[in-house]
Formats: C-alpha cells, structure tokens, sequence
C-alpha cells in the first residue's frame, strides 16, 4: 500500500517536466539543440522583462525562438545570433551587459568600496599620538603624582 | 576641524544615493532604447492585408512622410487610439500606413484563413474609423522582428528618405501627438517641402 502512495507521489513529482510547454522544434544535430537551448536561456524576453525566453509565453518570445531555430537551420553561430537580437532590441535582450563606459560602474564600483575599506583599515591600525597629545598626557601623569604625595 | 571632510564623506554619498534613487521613482523600466531610430526602413516585401495581389517593399514610403502604426484587431490599446488616428488623417492630413499583424495566425500551423482576418479589420475599422492610407500585411510577423517591436501599438515616423526618424511605442493621444510625435512630423513635412522646392528651382 504505501509502495504504491510513494509510487502515485513520485509520479505526481515528475509529472511537472510535462507541464513546462515547448514548441516543436526538431534538430537533426545535437549541438544546434544544445545551441537552441542555450540561446533561448540567455535571451531575454522584451515584453516580460525578467523572463528568458525559453520561459516566456508572450507572442514576441514565440516568434524569437521560431527566428532563432530558422537562423541556427540557416547554420549561423551563437554569436552571430546574439548580435542578430541585440541590432533589434538593444543590449538588454542579452543576460550577459557589455562592458562599456555605462556598464563599467557594475565592477569597478565593488572593487573601489573594497579598496577604500581597506585603506581606512590601515589607517586606524596605527594610532599615532600627536607630540602636543603626549606632553599633555606626561604633564597629567605629573600631576597626578603630585596629588598622590 | 580637520575631521569635518571625513566625516561629511558618508553624508555626501547618502545624498548622491538620494537622488539616484529619486530619478529612478520616476522612469519606465519598460522604455527601452530604440535600435531603429536613424536607420532606413529594413528590406521587407509583403502583401496588402485587403488584396494580396499588391507588394510592397520597403522603397514604398520613399517620397512621402509617413507613420507606421503596428497594430492589429486583437489590440485594445489600438482600438482606443484609432479614432484620434483617424481626426488626425481627415483634420491634418497625416499619413498613416498600418502594419497589420496577427496573434492567432501561427504561421506555422495557420488556423485562421485570411478572409477571416480581412472580415475581422473591416469590422473594426467601420466602428472606430480607418485612418490608414493601407494596410501592409506582416503576414510572419518577421518585419516587425527587425523593428524591434515588442508589442502593439507601435509607431514609427518615417522621413521621405525612408529613413525611420522616430520609434513611439504605445498609443498616440492628444498629449503625446503635440509633445513628441506631431513636432517630428510636421518637421519632416517641412524638410521634404524644402528638398522638393529646391529640386524645383534649377
């Protein structure tokens, strides 16, 4: 009996790989399928903005995957693909920004609050008294000897 | 007093957050940047929505400045713009061109005849008005793809070059037509007039 529960539960569980709706695309070679699939993972939909469009099931993420098999068939690379995308819709339709003088910030930001941390770091490190500090200091010591007496 | 440009550091910084946080209260993740703008219309040959018998290419809007309006019947967005469209075509005499394009019709796997499609425009156009001059056909929705759109309505304006001058996604109303889009249009109107009185001179 609970063989068959687990059984029932573990027919439930992979029966979610069914629900995730693909069109039919038929790939004659191998690497072009993993190339499709790959593609379609790092394009990103320009309707649903935070879908790729492999998960995406807006019209416009339709007619990429079907412009993407079309141009794999017409044997372009993965490159060429993405460049081909990003003539149409710009640099955010690809997951991976460019650096350029916008997009630099990204990384050099971290690495500067990084560096200027460490600077203060070792500025504190060594606290140096100033001469006048010192004096001060000695003639309370004095001082303070004398109130003892 | 020595200590005072130190410690005004993380005050300076809080304030330059501020405002960078305050700009982006007020922008639209969704605008993006036009890849079209500034580049000639991209090569397309398609049909007529009405008679599929004339073609046309993207040298078809060479020698008029034109609006393409992508939109199509399925479009609530497009039925609520269209009869401005239309006051702006009879009262201004702008020439809009539609670039019409399906969502049921799987290319593909076509479940939708093309008569069907011309019943459903005809129908709306006699309810909202018909401002366009034709209707182009996209019939793969490929030449939409190298527009760039991602939706509908989208506008283009188009020089006399065939040179698309200005991408508008979303409708046009009275307040978008006199702040961005009819500024564009009547230069462009002007500069075709001048180019032609100065072809007309020698």
């Amino acid at each position: 009996m609970i063989v068959r529960q687990y059984g029932l539960l573990l027919l439930l569980l992979l029966s979610t790989a069914v629900m995730a709706a693909e069109d039919n695309f038929a790939f004659e070679d191998p690497s072009q399928r993993a190339a499709f699939l790959r593609l379609t993972e790092e394009l990103r939909c320009p309707m649903c903005q935070n879908q790729n469009i492999a998960d995406s099931d807006a019209m416009i993420a339709h007619d990429m995957r079907r412009k993407i098999y079309s141009l794999l068939q017409q044997g372009q690379s993965e490159e060429q693909i993405i460049d081909y995308m990003k003539a149409r819709y710009g640099d955010f339709v690809h997951y991976q920004p460019p650096v350029n003088a916008a997009t630099l910030w990204l990384w050099a930001l971290p690495v500067i609050f990084a560096g200027v941390a460490v600077m203060v770091i070792v500025r504190r490190r060594r606290p140096e008294l100033p001469e006048d500090m010192a004096a001060k200091l000695a003639k309370a010591d004095e001082m303070l000897k004398r109130e003892q007496e | 007093m020595r200590k005072l440009p130190l410690v005004a550091i993380p005050l300076v910084l809080f304030v330059l957050l501020v405002v960078f946080l305050f700009q982006g209260l007020f922008s639209d993740p969704r605008a993006l940047d036009s890849q079209a703008t500034g580049k000639p219309l991209p090569t397309f040959e398609l049909p007529d929505l009405m008679d599929p018998d004339i073609t046309y290419t993207q040298s078809s809007f060479k020698g008029d400045v034109t609006i393409l309006n992508v939109w199509g019947v399925w479009c609530v967005t497009c039925a609520v713009e269209m009869p401005y469209l239309t006051e702006l075509r009879q009262q201004q005499g702008v020439r809009f061109v539609g670039l019409y394009f399906d969502q049921d019709l799987d290319p593909d796997f076509g479940t939708k005849t093309l008569s069907r499609v011309q019943q459903e425009v005809t129908n709306m156009l006699a309810r909202f008005g018909n401002p366009y001059t034709y209707n182009i056909f996209d019939v793969y929705r490929d030449t939409s793809l190298d527009l760039g759109v991602t939706g509908a309505p989208e506008h283009f304006v188009i020089d006399h070059h065939g040179v698309i001058r200005l991408h508008h996604v979303g409708d046009i109303n009275e307040r978008v037509w006199n702040n961005k889009v009819g500024p564009v249009y009547r230069k462009l109107v002007a500069e075709m007039q001048q180019a032609s009185a100065q072809a007309g001179e020698p």
